[in-house]
């Protein structure tokens, strides 16, 4: 009877699952009583990213890590062996700015911040100054607004991707950005990282009727927001420590969020695309004592030196300037457009070549086709293909501060690996496993699109892998 | 034909009376003479070599003889102008004087009419004779200008599609009446232009929009001009054919008529290559008599405008190219081009206060390669031929208005002065607003110290 239901359970997961893949052409494994956690994958080519190439080996994942990498490692008697004859595996790449999981829409601004000197005021408010806060919710973790839902996570982890940054948009200091892998059954298995990095713009937000609505309004409004944390953090404890003789300090969320921020070295994103940009990010580091990482970089092939000087990491957006679709045909386009689109996709290669650590998002291109194709165009202007791999993977995890979990295959770390057929780089290249900590989903082909009604899979019939299928394997 | 106030009546000496009181012009301290002779001068007629001392006999606001031996009437009130320069009167065809006092206090500004179709409005009934821009334009040699409605200049407003009928008239005198040439020279219209970019005032930053929108309703702007042009011509045809009903009389089509029958130049405002294509083509198929206007990037559309013959009203050369791979001189070479492609064309500030920069532009295009003589033509002559009114203007011949300038040297040149200016045959003063601040400023007491 108990066996009968479970066996009825699994089986309705067993139908969902099916009619899921069907829909996205994706499928994997699941829960099927004892599924695998256990995995090996043999004779592949093996990318490790913390060493040199192992030309044949094998890959071993238990229970969400990886237990072992190499040439001749044993094969635990439960593993469930994938032959890898003819794949490369690649440590899961990691796209190091998107918007995976975050409401299109901007959240309800609810959280007041007290009655004090200062209060956060809701987008839409006239802000007057910045004892107002205007655009500042520093507070907000993209880890408690991720939705499991959005159909993207789906399309970015068949493409290879296993990891990703994702961050709150919208005001100057939207709030934390948090680090996610790109698999889970609920939406705390996704959070790698909850408060990763803390994006900051600089895009005024006053939209002419309210404070900041300049660009150096809102330089001058992040400066004041770093000079109150600073005092924050030196008034608070002499206030603790006579409170008898002081007045009682404001309470300010900003105030104390950031200077824990502060106080503790976190990484603080800084827009920055063109030369100009680049050069004040880099100096307004100096000047805030931040922990810096500038992100968008497109014209670091102007200023890489400058930024290797510094040794501030960036991350470089892979969505190159291109004329817009809907433009007028006959519009001029000017030199110095026609030159930065050029030129954009040589930024990554001078950063590396003057010793810039530097990562790679997508940056609102719309899947792992445009990231990697924009990727190769990198390549293509003189970048290797191991230093364009190592900003999808070790690069992109250390920025991240995540590289003692993942970023390359070794013993210990989580097991998100990419299995392609060829070259992560090559055009013709198709993804054939995912594995986010340790889930295993393998890819299949998505139906042609230019022959509708031709729904043939590569997949011989009768494979066992047509009896499986789902979202991942459980744990 | 409005009313004249005869020369020789005694009304007119009175006004001219009045006139040289107010103006206090010294050699207006008597009733003003209406014939005149400039003797000993280089003239510089356009319609020949320049003539080395020659003689220019000036009666009843005509010009009577030009020459070297030219007797002098004894009743002539003489003019010595050994040394000096006479040229005609230069002609600035595209500006808002007497539309457009004080861009900034609305109450003074009367350039355009609210609507997108106003072909019934003419410039002449809204001048302001008394404006303080005509002498101040007329001290820097211009005679005559175009008033043009709706035109958006350097320190004009503009707005609509066709804006009203464009009047030329001269710069002196009490009333329009007295000042016009001619209230009709030309139906104004504002080619539509495919502009993605447009201001948002809302967020006070420019937005982008995409072609096919913008594509939208530039088509639907066009169609609608086409709509007007052809009503105009059902119109022409029922008056004409004289329709047994009642006839409705519209002032709007009735203005346009003579624009679709080809007797009334189209002066056309665009400045892309496209626009201009555009444009030309309309109005080829339209059958209208176009003259470009402002037409910046003409240079890019020589061929077209030589082979549907289109004249050219040129904007201020002194300027920044419009786009930023331009070349940086090309808003002062590209008369040379046009000229030595052969295409008609005339200076015009299209401005109010700056027309008395007419010549400076034409000046600087010559230090580009436009050759002299052309460059004169360009401020004197040729805008009289491009708008029909060179049988009244634009050369030192006999029978032409008496618009005449005398200069202490090249008119083109900045330094150069008017030392006397004839309009309609009248010695009229130089005196103006600028001379006025300057005087005031100049006897400010030194500070002590």
């Amino acid at each position: 009877m108990k066996n009968r239901f479970k066996f009825r359970h699994a089986f309705l997961i067993f139908m969902v699952a099916c009619i899921v893949s069907s829909i996205n052409g994706s499928h994997s494994a699941r829960a099927l009583g004892a599924a695998p956690r256990y995995f090996a994958i043999t004779n592949a080519r093996i990318f490790t990213g913390s060493g040199a190439v192992i030309s044949s080996g094998t890959v071993v994942v238990a229970k969400g890590l990886i237990l072992a990498v190499g040439e001749n490692v044993a094969i635990p008697p439960e593993a469930w062996v994938i032959d890898g004859k003819g794949l490369t595996v690649y440590p899961g790449l990691i796209d190091a700015g998107t918007d995976l999981g975050l409401p299109k829409e901007e959240p309800a601004e609810s959280a007041t911040a007290g009655r004090g000197r200062r209060r956060a005021v809701p987008s839409g408010e006239i802000a007057k100054g910045p004892e107002d806060r205007p655009g500042t919710t520093p507070w907000r973790v993209a880890a408690d607004e991720f939705k499991t839902d959005d159909k993207r996570i789906e399309t970015w982890r068949n493409g290879g991707f296993t990891t990703a940054l994702t961050m709150p948009d919208g005001g100057i200091f939207p709030g934390q950005a948090t680090v996610v892998d790109l698999a889970g059954d609920r939406q705390g298995d996704y959070i790698v990282k909850a408060v990763a990095t803390l994006p900051i713009s600089f895009r005024p937000v006053g939209n002419f009727w309210a404070f900041p609505d300049s660009l150096m309004g809102s330089i001058a409004y992040i400066r004041q927001v770093f000079d109150d944390s600073n005092w924050y953090e030196q008034a608070e404890p002499i206030y603790a420590a006579n409170s008898t003789k002081f007045e009682r300090l404001p309470y300010d969320r900003t105030e104390q969020l950031i200077s824990r921020e502060l106080h503790d070295k976190e990484t603080i994103l800084l827009p920055a695309n063109n030369s100009v940009q680049i050069l004040r990010a880099l100096r307004l580091a100096d000047e805030w004592k931040i922990n810096a990482v500038i992100y968008g970089g497109q014209q670091g092939y102007v200023v890489a030196d400058a930024i290797a000087a510094k040794k501030t990491p960036v991350l470089v957006n892979l969505k190159w300037p291109e004329r817009a679709k809907d433009a007028d045909p006959e519009a001029d386009q000017t030199l110095r457009e026609l030159r930065f689109r050029d030129r954009a996709p040589s930024s990554p290669a001078a950063l590396a070549k003057s010793g810039v650590k530097f990562a790679f998002y997508s940056g609102g291109l719309s899947g792992p086709k445009d990231i990697l194709k924009n990727a190769r165009k990198a390549i293509a202007a003189g970048l290797s293909p191991d230093a364009a791999l190592r900003a999808f993977t070790a690069d992109s995890a250390e920025i991240l501060g995540v590289s003692d979990r993942m970023g390359s295959i070794a013993p210990g770390k989580i097991a998100n690996l990419v299995v392609t057929d060829g070259d992560i780089f090559g055009e013709k290249t198709k993804v054939k496993h995912v594995f986010v900590d340790g889930r295993w989903f393998e890819i299949h082909e998505e139906p042609a699109a230019e022959k509708p009604g031709d729904h043939k899979t590569d997949e011989p019939p009768g494979s066992p892998k047509d009896m499986t299928g789902g979202e991942g394997v459980g744990r | 034909m409005s009313r004249v106030i005869s020369l020789k009546s005694p009304s007119f000496q009175l006004i001219a009376f009045c006139l040289a009181l107010s103006l206090a012009f010294p050699l207006w301290s008597q009733p003003a003479a209406t014939v005149y002779a400039i003797k000993g001068a280089k003239v510089y007629t356009l319609a020949g070599p320049a003539i080395e001392n020659g003689t220019v006999v000036i009666r009843d606001g005509k010009i009577a003889a030009v020459g070297a031996n030219i007797e002098i009437p004894p009743d002539a009130q003489v003019i010595d102008a050994a040394g000096l320069e006479v040229y005609p009167g230069m002609f600035d065809p595209v500006t808002q004087i007497g539309l457009n006092e004080v861009g900034a206090v609305s109450a003074t500004v009367d350039a355009r009419e609210l609507g997108e179709f106003n072909p019934e409005l003419i410039a002449a009934t809204a001048v302001n004779p008394a404006s303080a821009h005509i002498p101040v334009t007329r001290a820097s040699g211009i005679t005559e200008v175009l008033a043009v409605p709706g035109i958006g200049g350097f320190d004009s407003e503009g707005g609509g599609v066709i804006t009203g009928q464009a009047s030329a008239f001269n710069l002196a005198g009490w009333t329009m009446e007295e000042m016009q040439i001619n209230r009709q020279v030309a139906m104004v219209i504002n080619w539509p232009s495919i502009e993605t970019r447009s201001f948002d005032f809302s967020t006070f930053s420019f937005k982008e929009k995409p072609y096919a929108e913008a594509k939208k309703e530039y088509d639907k702007s066009v169609n609608e001009l086409s709509d007007w042009i052809v009503r105009a011509r059902h119109y022409a045809q029922a008056k004409e054919k004289g329709s047994p009903d009642l006839f409705l009389r519209d002032l709007k089509l009735e203005a346009l008529v003579p624009a679709v029958e080809g007797k009334l130049p189209v002066l056309v405002v665009a400045d892309q290559a496209r626009d201009i294509r555009n444009a030309v083509d309309f109005c080829a198929k339209q059958n209208l008599k176009m003259i470009l206007a402002s037409g910046s990037e003409s240079w890019k559309v020589k061929d077209l405008l030589k082979e549907k013959k289109i004249p050219v009203i040129l904007g201020p050369t002194e300027r920044l190219p419009e786009k930023q791979d331009t070349p940086y001189d090309k808003p002062m070479t590209q008369p040379a081009e046009l000229n030595a492609a052969g295409i008609p064309f005339a200076f015009s500030s299209f401005g109010t206060s700056f027309s008395r920069r007419l010549s400076q532009y034409a000046g600087t295009a010559v230090g580009y390669g436009l050759p002299h003589d052309e460059a004169l033509k360009a401020v004197m002559l040729n805008a009289a031929q491009i708008f029909g009114l060179a049988d009244q203007l634009g050369t030192l011949e006999p029978g032409k208005l008496a618009n005449i300038i005398v200069t202490n040297g090249d008119p083109l040149e900045i330094q150069t002065q008017v030392r006397y200016l004839f309009i309609k045959g009248q010695l009229t003063s130089t005196d103006n607003r600028h001379r006025d601040l300057y005087e005031q400023y100049r006897k400010r007491p030194a500070p002590t110290r």
